[in-house]
């Protein structure tokens, strides 16, 4: 049978039961809320599962039920008798349905149109005043065979049964006067629909079955397979065979169906010809037609026994001693079939025994823990199996609780076809993996989550039809549902082709509900600002359908997610769709977890936050670094917020941790959501399995414990709750997704929008160093042996002429033999050869100057290819290796006039900031370098006043171009020579700077005609004034 | 086991014997009605847990079981036990969690008359009287009876710190 149909029925007779129950509570205490609600809520969802399998009949009858019951819940009905007889008149219809459902795998047909008239005649409160319907006629003596108990008051009465049958033409019908026998018994049963009953009872059977006995002797077909046995054999066996099947007995039906045939040969073709004649018989016995075609169908249930013992024969009576192996065949069969049944445990019992199990994992760690220190014990091999069992039972156990992801899916395809009627949009929805295995638990916990994410892809994600077509997409959008294993962990996509999520709209949304300001905003990528919609309250359609915008977010679901332990994740294209990838773990109860340490106590943290181990000391690459207080490690590109566990748990204050000297901390970078970040340990041990327990309820507010836990050691250890510690470092910051914004801002920030070509070189120390390959002209290797000391400089004959070498690095020394890599820069006549150990690289990236240095030489450092690396200046070199450099500028022609002059320079990069500032002061300026358009206008309110303003064209905020234009409207400023300065040089750029007010438009790196440009510009002011 | 009498100063009383062990706690001696008590463990590892109130002095693993150790000495505003002396584990169940008492030796189980139980002094310590029952006079000394499940209602205590 269909599973799907099997769990439906097992379930649906539970439900049954219980509300047969609960309606005489009702009756009895009309008032009780709860035991109304209840059974509110089980005929709802008999409802609601008949329509999901397409069972029309089943789901009218639990519809009409369901409308009085809710009647009854909203008070505008009264609890009465008649009422609830009708209501456990339908549940009988139900069962009685069910039982059809059962044996044949369809609906019975039938007429139910009496019965739900009834019922929406009270719903409609017609009824409501009708007098109680002859009470006296419930005997209470009566057995009902088919509830083996006597009738509960309010239960349906006779009269009135078989008044409602009159009415209701159908198998029913059929079946009364063929039962003039044992009326009330088989009248009841008849409520229950057994086949048997509606077969005709006994007599009937044996009828037909002696019928069948005899013209078996002369049906030449079928004849010789019942050779050797006698009319009244044959007669018995059918009977049996018959009230088995009919009574739905199916072991029995098994065992007589095996004995049924007692010659070889008699194939499935010769069991169809059988049934063939069964039915004629069936028929000639006044069975009803459709009740006929449902008999003979129940015998399909034995073909395959019929069948297999036929062929058992065969083979026996080919091999003489075969007979043990045609029973053995037997038993075999009889075997597998067992293997496929199951049995409904309660889910206590499994809980039980997966706590057994736990302890049983963790006495054999401990065991396991203790004949390791202990050598050539005889414990080991005995052990070792042990070892192996409990592993092999804790798998199995495991196993119990698994179920596949797909009876969390199971009514999606529901939700979205409704949603599709709803919407009218046209939604295909693919599902895939949905036998891919997960703990119940977690499967119960994702289910809500999953219904909601896959709604809000329907209703906000795929496009109207008109929409996708006009978007040149198919009608049909697709919703792809994919579940697999990756890693100890489940991973489940949901992924829609519909128009994604438009941050432009989002930003609105955000704007509106005062989440971020424009200017954090205009400065977030995409990706974060459409991370918004995790934020609590937020709804991206733009009205509230009834299908989605409940007041559930997505922050919900995030949190959901999160409390098992998983992690969600979004990508989404505008016009494109979205993808959200949910990770959770496989299971709650056993995790693997990093053990680590903190002031002699050890933790764990559940592996699945954890991304890696960082080792991190004063000398190492990595090293923990403040900004003011807060520590960060720089970790590829990336700054890493971090928090110490120690200050955590409140063993050491942030002081003592900073006094601490030649400590090597331990990082563990651990994810939360989005958020990233590194808890600082003390020690990392291995990773062990570890069996997760709750903290006792006086402890259930310590949000930085997830439970506790016992190792094999036999010490109790507490397992860290990632989610409580980012809360905790977070503390005042409010969401860490906009802390993490804020990170990644920082980051993008420094970078600006420029790449760099940077030559990466090393020299002295093992740090890399790095330098603007654009102000680099070339790359020489130089012979050693062609070095020579003059004036006490290392010079060298390059073109014709000596080039001075200078050290990049003062501890640096040039190579014993070979060729001495060197930069050559020039400057107008002026070249320079620097000397360097080794280059590394040529890296083209977003630059990021993280500080500037006050060491000469440096201008700061950024990192570059992940490691932290001293970008130089090279205009130091230049003066270390001419002594009349610095002063030539100032007689350079070009430049001469502006000598003195007061430059302001705004630039959003700390790296041009730092590479210009430099190269204008060695021109003879006084420079001021601002970071923002709107720190230079401050200074204008100031009442600071320059000779000249270069200004960079992108800054976020408020632009160059813009800035222009504020200046000129100024009249403070307005006289003063504006030069841009831009890597957009492009014509459209200039034009346009000029609009704005721009006296000078270069491109950046362009040092000389900058210089240039701004001895121009302060002499044509010069001229004016 | 009880029957009512009534006692000179007129109140009822019950009769009968109760049964406690009892506990030394910083020279005090208390009673925990044996029924309650389900383990008495010598000196075990117990694992502290930072940020716990100050009254939980940590977890312990009982027979694969984790057991929360209130510091007793702490919730009864004792001064805590001296240095390099260990503390021993009286095990008691509330609300179908196992908690550990930690005192510091267990005496003897008393068998009680009803007649000598008393209660509570007005005057005596809020913090005492939150959780002790009464008292039982005994010949040589007093024995408060302590009220192992108003003793872990932690909710209230919670509250009031």
């Amino acid at each position: 049978m269909d599973d799907l149909l099997n769990e439906f029925l097992t379930e649906t007779a539970e439900s049954i039961d219980v509300v047969d129950v609960e309606l005489v509570k009702l009756e009895q205490d009309p008032n009780n809320k709860e035991v109304l609600d209840n059974i509110f809520r089980l005929v709802h969802t008999i409802k609601g599962t008949c329509g999901f399998l397409g069972l029309p009949r089943l789901e009218s009858v639990a519809h009409s039920s369901e409308n009085v019951l809710g009647k009854f819940r909203d008070g505008e009905l009264e609890v009465s008798e008649h009422a609830v007889t009708v209501i456990l008149e339908s549940l009988d219809r139900i069962k009685e349905i069910l039982a059809g459902l059962e044996a044949t795998e369809e609906e019975p047909e039938g007429d139910d149109s009496e019965l739900i008239g009834r019922l929406d005649a009270i719903a409609e409160g017609a009824l409501a005043q009708q007098p109680d319907p002859e009470p006296d006629t419930i005997e209470g003596e009566i057995v009902d065979p088919g509830l083996g108990r006597p009738l509960k008051p309010g239960e349906v009465s006779l009269a009135e049964l078989e008044a409602a049958f009159e009415n209701a033409p159908g198998p029913e019908e059929l079946a009364e006067p063929d039962m003039p026998t044992s009326e009330p018994a088989a009248a009841s049963a008849s409520q229950e629909g057994g086949l048997f009953d509606r077969i005709g009872g006994e007599d009937t059977l044996a009828v037909a079955a002696h019928l069948i006995a005899q013209r078996l002797e002369t049906d030449e077909k079928l004849a010789k397979f019942f050779a050797g046995t006698t009319v009244e054999q044959r007669k018995g066996r059918f009977m049996g065979l018959m009230l088995a099947l009919f009574k739905d007995d199916l072991d029995a039906a098994d065992n007589v169906g095996r004995q049924l045939v007692t010659v070889a040969g008699f194939a499935d073709a010769n069991f169809d010809q059988l049934l063939t004649l069964i039915k004629s018989v069936l028929e000639e016995c006044q069975v009803n037609g459709d009740t006929c075609d449902e008999a003979v169908m129940t015998f399909e249930l034995v073909r395959e026994a019929v069948v297999t013992a036929a062929k058992a024969i065969a083979k026996a009576e080919t091999n003489k001693a075969g007979t043990s192996q045609g029973a053995q065949q037997q038993s075999g069969a009889r075997e597998q079939k067992k293997v496929t049944q199951s049995i409904r445990v309660s889910v206590d019992l499994l809980e039980d025994l997966m706590n057994m199990v736990s302890e049983l994992v963790l006495t054999r760690n401990q065991l396991l823990q203790i004949t390791r220190n202990m050598e050539n014990s005889e414990l080991g091999v005995p052990l070792q199996r042990l070892s192996q069992c409990t592993t092999e039972l804790q798998e199995n156990v495991m196993k119990t609780r698994m179920q596949p992801i797909g009876n969390a899916w199971a009514k999606l395809p529901r939700i979205v076809r409704d949603l599709t009627v709803e919407l009218d949009k046209k939604i295909d929805l693919d599902m895939r993996g949905a036998d891919t295995e997960l703990d119940r638990q977690v499967l119960e916990l994702i289910k809500d989550p999953l219904t909601h994410m896959v709604r809000n892809s329907a209703d906000h994600g795929i496009e109207t039809p008109a929409e996708r077509m006009a978007a040149g997409k198919p009608e049909n959008g697709t919703i792809i549902l994919n579940a697999y294993h990756e890693g100890g962990h489940i991973i489940i996509e949901i992924k829609d082709d519909g128009r994604g999520i438009s941050a432009a709209k989002l930003s609105n949304k955000i704007l509106e509900k005062g989440l971020a300001t424009q200017a954090e905003l205009s400065d977030m990528s995409d990706a974060q600002i459409q991370k918004f919609i995790f934020h609590p309250g937020f709804s991206t359609a733009e009205k509230i359908t009834s299908v989605s915008g409940r007041g559930v977010g997505m922050d919900v679901v995030r949190s959901n997610i999160e409390k098992i332990g998983g992690t969600i994740d979004m990508n989404s294209v505008e016009g494109k769709g979205s993808t959200f990838q949910i990770k959770i773990p496989l299971t709650l109860a056993i995790v693997a977890g990093l053990i680590v340490k903190a002031e002699e106590e050890r933790y764990a943290i559940p592996q699945i936050s954890v991304l890696e181990l960082v080792r991190a000391s004063q000398n190492s690459e990595h090293k923990i670094e403040t900004i003011k207080d807060t520590p960060v490690l720089r970790l590829r590109n990336r700054l890493l917020p971090l928090v110490y566990l120690n200050e955590i748990l409140g063993f050491m204050t942030r002081d003592e941790i900073d006094a601490r000297e030649n400590v090597d901390d331990f990082i563990v970078v651990t994810q939360v959501g989005t958020f990233t970040f590194g808890i600082v340990v003390d020690q990392v041990f291995d990773t062990e399995e570890i069996v997760v327990k709750p903290v006792a309820p006086i402890l259930k507010d310590l949000e930085i414990y997830s439970g506790n836990t016992i190792l094999g050691d036999g010490s109790v250890i507490m397992i860290l709750d990632p989610n409580g510690i980012a809360s905790l470092a977070n503390s005042g910051v409010g969401d860490h997704e906009h802390e993490e914004a804020a990170a990644e801002d920082l980051v993008k920030r420094s970078v600006g929008d420029e790449k760099e070509s940077m030559l990466v070189f090393r020299a002295g120390s093992e740090n890399p160093k790095a330098v603007p390959l654009a102000l680099v002209a070339r790359l020489e290797e130089v012979e050693v042996d062609t070095i020579e000391l003059s004036d006490g400089k290392h010079m060298v004959q390059y073109r014709g002429a000596l080039m001075p070498l200078i050290m990049a690095h003062p501890e640096m020394k040039f190579r014993e033999e070979g060729r001495q890599p060197v930069l050559v820069f020039t400057d107008r006549e002026y070249t320079m050869g620097l000397a360097v150990d080794e280059i590394l690289d040529i890296v083209e990236e977003e630059l990021t100057i993280k500080l500037a240095s006050n060491k000469s030489g440096v201008v700061g450092s950024a990192i570059i290819n992940g490691k932290a690396s001293e970008v130089i200046d090279v205009s130091y070199y230049l003066g270390l290796a001419f002594a009349d450099w610095l002063r030539s500028r100032d007689l350079s022609e070009d430049v001469a006039p502006s000598a003195g002059a007061k430059v302001l320079l705004i630039d959003d990069s700390d790296f041009f900031r730092n590479m210009l500032r430099p190269v204008l002061t060695v021109a003879g300026y006084r420079v001021r370098a601002v970071s923002s358009a709107a720190a230079a206008l401050a200074l204008m309110e100031e009442g600071e006043m320059f000779d000249l303003i270069i200004s960079d064209i992108e800054m976020p905020d408020m632009n160059g171009f813009d800035f222009a234009k504020e200046v000129k409207k100024d009249s403070r400023w307005s006289d003063t020579a504006l030069v841009a300065l831009s890597s957009l040089a492009t014509e459209r750029d200039i034009n346009r700077g000029h609009e704005a007010g721009f006296d000078d438009y270069i491109a950046k790196f362009d040092k000389e005609t900058l210089l240039r440009s701004l001895a121009q510009q302060l002499k044509i002011k010069g001229d004016a004034a | 086991m009880s029957d009512l009498v009534v006692r000179d100063d007129l109140s009822l009383v019950a009769t009968g014997t109760q049964d406690f062990v009892t506990v030394r706690l910083a020279g005090q001696t208390l009673g925990i009605p044996v029924l309650g008590v389900h383990d008495v463990l010598n000196p075990q590892k117990i694992t502290k847990i930072p940020l716990a109130p100050e009254w939980v002095s940590g977890v312990l693993n009982l027979r694969g079981k984790i057991v929360t150790a209130i510091d007793l000495r702490q919730r009864l505003g004792l001064p805590p036990l001296e240095q390099g002396k260990q503390s021993m584990s009286v095990v008691v169940e509330h609300n179908d969690e196992p908690y550990s008492l930690q005192i510091d030796t267990v005496g003897e189980v008393l068998s009680l008359d009803d007649q000598d139980f008393e209660r509570n002094p007005v005057t005596l310590d809020p913090r005492w009287r939150e959780v002790s029952r009464g008292i039982y006079r005994l010949k040589n000394e007093l024995l408060p009876i302590l009220d192992v499940d108003k003793l872990l209602r932690f909710e209230s205590s919670n509250k009031a710190a």
